[in-house]
């Protein structure tokens, strides 16, 4: 018995430190997840992003603006110390890394603050979006990287 | 002859009396409806400046406003929608909207129990709202006035449920005496301009209050209680927050008044009571905090980031667990001739102008360790951290970077009625003081003359 126990608690152990640390997006808890930058809580699930540095540690934000403003205007975290980043595609609300993203920014597109930026899965659902709201740009990772955030003023 | 002409000036004198009369009553019908009526139908027959008055009962249908008319519930009305789209929708100018209880409507994120499309001057007054995403959604519309509603969402998680009042776009409203419960948000305001909000009540919702891209809004005399967080102003401008109450917001993420990246604002004699965090600020500039009560919070004052041009005066810090958290550069809190009355200040007023000679300190090393460290909160009241704060009030220089100049020696009287108490607690304690006097001067007196 004691023996059995020993051997658990070495699987355990090993286990724990096997575990390679995963990258994989986190859920969002509405109730206590608040956006990094501007305090908000990720009430408006779909438009919700995350962040993982290479530490592993996860950062949540409610609209893809606050994200780019946690990286390029608070300086929070350098470019090279991020592992990955998650959008959602708004159509099917799945995560998606940031670079296969297809996004469309219409100033007129609601987005929880107000950057009018929203992701997509696939270039047609970019598209698609486009034609239901009858104006907005279709942009790429590269572009959206060129992009300028209404933060920036 | 003389009577004649006296008779004539009297007929002339009733008729134009009875055309006076009745004037308004060809120009506006009261059109009276009952159960078995379509209110639709009567809306859609009815001329400008109507008045449908609607009589008691459930009427099961969905409603589209499109010319200046009054409807008007007697007690009793009813207008349930089918979990689809909006209630009542208005597409007109100068709509009145009064006493109606309207249920029901669907749940995307835009559904409303009243939508206003467009238009302006439209009165939405002592309604009730149960089971609507929004109570009342208001889009870039002006000069609305809003007063005396009662309004509760959807029940589900409140990241599911929509406002009370939302407002996007537009300018000029009024919103008064309105009760919202839980629902996301009680009053949202993006990109609105010239709003007054006043006595509104928002319990048991996400944020009582919040503004984004607002500019020039008036907040006063509301009360904010059991939310997340109180008020919430987010990249708005000219805002104006006097006299609310903001209570009990003790949600693990909760704020008494959360204001972030915001220019030019005022708080002034609100009561700011037991909140996770009374009033936090990140990223603003002239900021004036004047006269608020921050009492019996776990963080009465929270600084983060880069906070400019702040005033912060005759404030009365009393019964917080922390009284501040500032863990960013150099900061004074007082003008130069007055600060706040912080109720852990420990020293004298030698010269008696109720500014104490010692500056107060807010914020210790172990608050910038906690910074970095969340997790070292555990020693908080420690014997550890105890001595070293007192250990590092010996050397100023190591952590004096947040600093009132002038604290009071006593708190600021707030308000009229607090000033009463105090005279007749003084009068009991010089009764009280008088009865020990007496009784000691009796005890010697005794004492010896019987010893």
């Amino acid at each position: 018995m004691k023996k059995l126990l020993s051997c658990l608690l070495l699987f355990v152990i090993i286990a724990g430190c096997s575990n390679e640390q995963s990258f994989e997006p986190v859920e969002i808890n509405p109730e206590v997840d608040v956006c990094e930058v501007c305090n908000m809580s990720l009430s408006n699930k779909d438009y919700a992003t995350q962040l993982f540095s290479k530490d592993g540690d996860v950062f949540l934000f409610d609209d893809i603006g606050c994200m780019f403003e946690y990286i390029d205007k608070d300086q929070q975290i350098a470019r090279e110390d991020i592992e990955v980043q998650y959008v959602r595609d708004l159509k099917t609300t799945d995560w998606i890394q940031i670079e296969n993203a297809y996004f469309v920014y219409n100033p007129d597109v609601w987005t929880p603050m107000a950057n009018g930026v929203v992701s997509f899965g696939s270039e047609e659902s970019a598209n698609e979006f486009v034609q239901e709201q009858g104006k907005g740009e279709v942009l790429n990772y590269e572009q959206l990287l060129e992009h300028k955030w209404g933060w920036e003023g | 002859m003389r009577h004649f002409c006296l008779k004539e000036v009297g007929i002339i004198f009733l008729i134009v009396l009875i055309a006076l009369m009745k004037s308004p009553t060809v120009q506006a019908a009261d059109i009276s409806l009952s159960a078995e009526d379509s209110i639709q139908e009567a809306i859609n027959q009815a001329l400008t400046g109507d008045t449908i008055v609607i009589q008691a009962g459930i009427y099961t249908e969905e409603l589209t406003i499109d010319k200046s008319i009054t409807l008007r519930g007697e007690e009793g009305v009813v207008i349930e929608g089918d979990g689809e789209g909006n209630v009542i929708t208005i597409v007109g100018d100068g709509v009145t909207i009064e006493g109606l209880t309207v249920e029901n409507s669907g749940t995307e994120k835009d559904n409303a129990g009243i939508y206003v499309q467009e238009g302006s001057n439209h009165v939405i007054k002592d309604n009730v709202f149960k089971d609507t995403m929004n109570g009342i959604y208001i889009n870039k519309s002006t000069k609305n006035v809003i007063t005396g509603n009662q309004i509760s969402s959807v029940s589900d998680h409140f990241s599911n449920r929509g406002s009370g009042i939302f407002v996007y776009g537009g300018s000029d409203h009024t919103i008064e005496e309105n009760v919202m419960m839980r629902v996301q948000d009680g009053v949202y305001l993006e990109s609105v301009s010239n709003v007054h909000l006043r006595n509104n009540a928002v319990l048991g919702s996400r944020y009582g209050l919040h503004f984004m891209f607002a500019e020039d809004v008036v907040a006063e005399e509301n009360q904010m209680k059991s939310n997340i967080t109180g008020l919430m102003i987010m990249d708005s401008t000219r805002i104006r927050v006097l006299n609310n109450e903001v209570i009990e917001q003790f949600h693990v993420r909760g704020f008494g008044v959360l204001i972030y990246e915001s220019e030019d604002l005022q708080l002034e004699g609100n009561e700011i009571r037991q909140n996770s965090t009374g009033v936090s600020l990140e990223k603003t500039v002239d900021v004036d905090i004047t006269r608020n009560l921050i009492s019996a919070n776990q963080v009465g004052l929270e600084f983060i980031g880069e906070n400019k041009n702040n005033i912060f005066i005759e404030n009365n810090f009393i019964a917080n667990v922390v009284q501040s958290k500032i863990s960013n550069n150099k900061m004074q809190l007082d003008n130069g001739e007055v600060g706040n009355y912080w109720d852990d200040y420990a020293s004298f007023d030698i010269n008696g102008d109720g500014i104490g000679e010692e500056m107060y300190k807010a914020g210790s090393l172990y608050d910038q360790l906690l910074e970095k460290q969340p997790y070292w909160q555990f020693f908080f009241e420690s014997p550890s951290i105890k001595l070293w704060s007192q250990a590092e009030s010996f050397f100023p220089s190591l952590s004096a970077d947040v600093y009132d100049e002038n604290p009071l020696v006593e708190p600021i009287q707030l308000a009229d009625d607090s000033e009463k108490g105090e005279t007749v607690r003084d009068i009991g304690a010089l009764i009280v003081s008088m009865a020990f006097l007496w009784f000691s001067i009796l005890l010697i007196w005794l004492g010896r003359h019987y010893t």
